[in-house]
């Protein structure tokens, strides 16, 4: 079946390439912009892969925390499919962008002038808890395929699913803050977190229904879960309607009344009439994210090319990645368990394997007392979620003492969002790194005690040199704090050339003539730093032209500085320069 | 064909190919530089403007606001006092919708033309448009919400109650045009320089790229040429006293009057006493600068 799948996504490949290669390079125009929102297919897109990326995490960490058994295949196919859909939504968001260069300016990191990210802004923290919830998952993923290799370690998916499971709901509440937290009145709504959850887990829901298809089996619970979840989002879009009048009827009829299909016991049992109720949902959940991203294009602006060459980029990204993954991986996702559903068309009992919590579970049942901060429970995820939030309370302690925040109501407030996926991500490394101490995985700490030093010194030493990295991009570098600004000056020093440099010059080439770094380096070509033999085979007459009739990226200053005062100026850069010596 | 003659033949073609790729566009000779006063003609501006004018759709609903005061956030804003705070009235009474303000505006600070296609699509970068018949600009909400949502603070509000936009650090998201209740923000949909759509009338103003939001600054650059000069000169506690807006000064009937809203000897003020003031409902109530007049008192 994959092989279908697979020539099916080559051929759209190549359209959606075409479609990103050309709006990358029109830019935004290129596709249908809504007047009103300026936003448009991608964005849609990415709301539609992101709930994707939402659903089978989800679901695996769901069922394991709350002790649901759930075979290994089931479980790694709706975690794969999160990754790869993860990855394809990141794609929409960058080309969005009308300057795709400059989106690392959305992270919140300050620059050599003090401008910072604007931490009120969604955006901010939108970039940062998906890009958080994309190492969880791969976390996740990843221990659960090497616990094939060494079962010890799926000890230690309980507590990573217990991590992931309400940043999974975090992650899309804030998303839906992007659009909840705005002006447009179709937007407005306190019920949008819970509208992007539910519409996220159900189409996700389908996706997995679809890819269990493609695999051969059905989950009976999992068909249950869709109902649930159609009635769910039916009740919320009626809901929507009365109060605001807005209403997509095409993804009421494919994603709110085809399902119900479902219920039909003749099309639920018939393997063709599944995997339509899968495609029909995916369908109509994704006209409904187009129509809930841009509100009035159906009328103003035609649907073309490019948006559905965007529609089959990401479907076929996807699916390639996927059945990449999946082929390579191949037997390793299988596991020997049989399946928690049932073979297609069979009436196979449900069977289950023991699942490694279950152990853990029975431990902790154990009669005899033990102290609450010895428990299991405390040691594997109250302590490293007590690190995670203690150091991330002291994160945004520390932050708002900074400079850069001095400008934006800063409180904790504000930093809210970012709470609960930092502390995950601590925890979740805590939790990780602990793997490797051989009371937890026994396998793992049986490698000699001089590999994990080696790679735990590999590891320190890539995240001093990433860091170093960062902070050489970001650094750059102003010469001097500003202190000595020209409204201190008194009346009669006017002529001062000190003052003159200071208010004029001094925001590009630096009050002490070390100019200004991080500003200037977005010129090119790079002033000239001063340097006194530079500065005396010039000329001072040359250096007043300069001065009063500018030079490439110079500004003029003639009727703003007289001659005079020009030359004031270039005497005080001779002086300058010497200092620098 | 032997081998020698095959591989000279190639690289003919290579030769004639990267040739072709090195001639002299038209395109080039449009780029518009720094300084370059190339460009479309006068022309085709007025023809713009009257073509935006007549396809103006959109009305605005006017309520009564108070007068603009000292901004809520002052005390957030890095070392200042908040001594000023600019913004506009435009007077009902005197405006006939002439249209004037718009080229003057779109001279003054270089907005570009549009091509067709964004032309049939309603998209011209105009920082003023006339709704109602009446010139709309961006408000300069003492509260804007535009400022909340940009994630890099390319959109900032200076202390002089400006809401100001620092292009180089715009990623385009536009965030902020999508939380403008009123819509007074332009993109860049186009790349204006390359396709010779863009001209450099004053060389005060930098041509803005492709993929950057833009919008009314107020003419910040006037404002901050004086401020210069007060600096230079020491004048002492500068007020932005004299200066004005393209628009206002464009204006014939004198409808558009620009001043500082906390400066009692200002025109604004004095043109604004005992008169109602007006603002978009949407934006009533965000504290708007730029604000209407209607109605003697």
């Amino acid at each position: 079946m994959y092989k279908y799948l697979k020539d099916i996504a080559l051929l759209l490949l190549l359209p959606g390439l075409v479609a990103l290669g050309y709006a990358l390079y029109n830019g935004p125009a290129s596709w249908a912009v809504d007047g009103n929102t300026f936003w448009g297919t991608p964005i849609s897109l990415f709301v539609f892969w992101i709930g994707l990326a939402h659903a089978g995490t989800l679901l695996s960490a769901i069922f394991l925390v709350l002790d649901i058994k759930l075979d290994k295949r089931t479980a790694m196919l709706a975690e794969l499919s999160t990754l790869c859909s993860l990855a394809v939504a990141v794609v929409f968001p960058l080309m969005h962008l009308g300057v795709l260069e400059r989106f690392y300016m959305v992270l919140p990191l300050a620059d050599a002038r003090m401008n910072i990210a604007n931490i009120r802004s969604p955006l901010v923290w939108d970039f940062c808890c998906i890009v958080i919830y994309g190492v969880l998952s791969l976390l996740f993923f990843g221990t659960h395929l090497a616990a094939g290799r060494f079962p010890g370690l799926s000890k230690i998916r309980k507590p990573l699913g217990w991590l992931l499971f309400p940043l999974v709901l975090w992650v899309h509440t804030v998303v839906s803050l992007d659009f909840a937290a705005t002006f447009v009145p179709e937007w407005r709504g306190a019920f949008f977190p819970v509208y992007f959850i539910v519409g996220a887990i159900y189409s996700g829901l389908a996706l997995v229904g679809c890819i269990l298809w493609f695999e051969g089996y059905r989950m009976r619970l999992l068909e249950q879960l869709v109902k649930i979840g159609s009635w769910l989002l039916c009740a919320i879009w009626l809901w929507n309607f009365m109060v605001s009048g807005n209403f997509c009827t095409s993804a009421f009829i494919f994603a709110g009344l085809l399902p119900q299909l479902l219920l039909v016991s003749a099309i639920k049992n018939s393997r063709v009439g599944r995997l339509l109720i899968y495609v029909s949902i995916l369908f109509g959940l994704l006209l409904e994210r187009l129509f809930l991203v841009s509100p009035g294009l159906g009328d103003s602006v035609p649907f073309g090319l490019v948006d559905l060459g965007l529609l089959a980029f990401g479907m076929s990204v996807f699916i390639l990645g996927f059945c990449g993954i999946r082929w390579y991986l191949g037997t390793a996702i299988e596991g020997e368990s049989t399946f928690f559903g049932e073979v297609d068309d069979s009436d196979m009992v449900q069977v289950s394997e023991r699942m490694p919590g279950e152990a853990n579970a029975a431990a902790a049942d154990d009669p005899e007392y033990v102290e609450p901060w010895r428990s299991y429970e405390t040691r594997t995820l109250r302590f490293p979620m007590f690190v995670g939030v203690s150091l991330t309370v002291l994160f945004c302690i520390w932050c708002s003492a900074q400079l850069a925040y001095d400008n934006v109501e800063l409180s904790l407030v504000q930093m809210a969002p970012i709470l609960y996926p930092m502390s995950a991500l601590i925890a979740a490394l805590i939790v990780v790194g602990k793997a490797f101490h051989s009371e937890v995985v026994p396998e793992l700490g049986s490698f000699s005690k001089k590999t994990r030093v080696i790679w735990s010194a590999v590891i320190i030493a890539a995240c001093i040199v990433l860091a170093g990295l960062l902070g050489a991009f970001f650094g750059g570098g102003s010469s001097k704090a500003n202190d000595a600004r020209v409204h201190s000056a008194p009346a009669e020093q006017i002529s001062n050339p000190r003052l003159i440099w200071n208010s004029r010059c001094s925001s590009c080439h630096g009050v002490d003539g070390k100019f200004n770094e991080k500003f200037v380096r977005e010129y090119y070509p790079v002033p000239q730093k001063l340097d006194s033999a530079r500065l005396d085979s010039i000329g001072v007459d040359s250096l007043v032209q300069v001065i009063l009739n500018g030079r490439t990226n110079m500004n003029a200053y003639e009727g703003r500085l007289s001659k005079a005062e020009a030359r004031g100026l270039v005497h005080y850069m001779q002086k300058l320069a010497g200092e620098a010596k | 064909m032997d081998r020698r003659d095959f591989i000279k033949s190639c690289s003919l073609v290579m030769v004639a190919g990267l040739l072709f790729g090195c001639r002299k566009t038209v395109l080039d000779g449009l780029g518009a530089g720094e300084g370059n006063l190339r460009g479309p003609s006068l022309k085709a501006f007025e023809e713009e403007v009257r073509l935006a004018m007549s396809q103006a759709r959109g009305r605005l609903d006017l309520v009564r606001v108070n007068a603009p005061g000292k901004m809520k956030s002052a005390g957030l804003l890095e070392g200042s006092n908040c001594n000023n705070r600019f913004g506009m009235a435009i007077d009902l009474d005197a405006c006939d919708g002439c249209g004037k303000c718009i080229l003057a505006c779109n001279m003054e600070n270089n907005v570009p033309l549009v091509n067709e296609d964004e032309a049939a699509r309603g998209r011209f970068m105009h920082w003023i448009e006339m709704r109602g018949g009446v010139p709309f600009m961006c408000a300069h909400c003492g509260d804007a919400p535009c400022e909340k949502v940009c994630p890099t603070g390319a959109a900032n509000h200076t202390p002089d109650g400006i809401s100001a936009m620092m292009y180089k650090r715009c990623t385009g998201t536009r965030f902020c045009g999508a939380n403008c209740p009123a819509k007074a923000r332009k993109f860049n949909f186009l790349d204006a320089q390359k396709l010779g759509l863009a001209r450099k009338f004053n060389k005060d103003v930098p041509l803005r790229e492709k993929g950057v939001m833009e919008k009314c600054s107020l003419c910040l650059h006037r404002l901050q040429n004086d401020r210069l000069r007060f600096k230079t000169e020491s004048l002492g506690e500068w007020r932005g006293r004299g200066v004005k807006t393209a628009c206002s000064e464009g204006c014939p009937k004198n409808a558009i009057v620009f001043g500082n809203w906390l400066d009692s000897e200002s025109p604004l003020v004095k043109a604004t006493s005992g008169r109602q003031l007006y603002a978009p409902r949407e934006l009533a109530e965000l504290d708007p600068s730029v604000v209407f007049i209607m109605g003697k008192r």
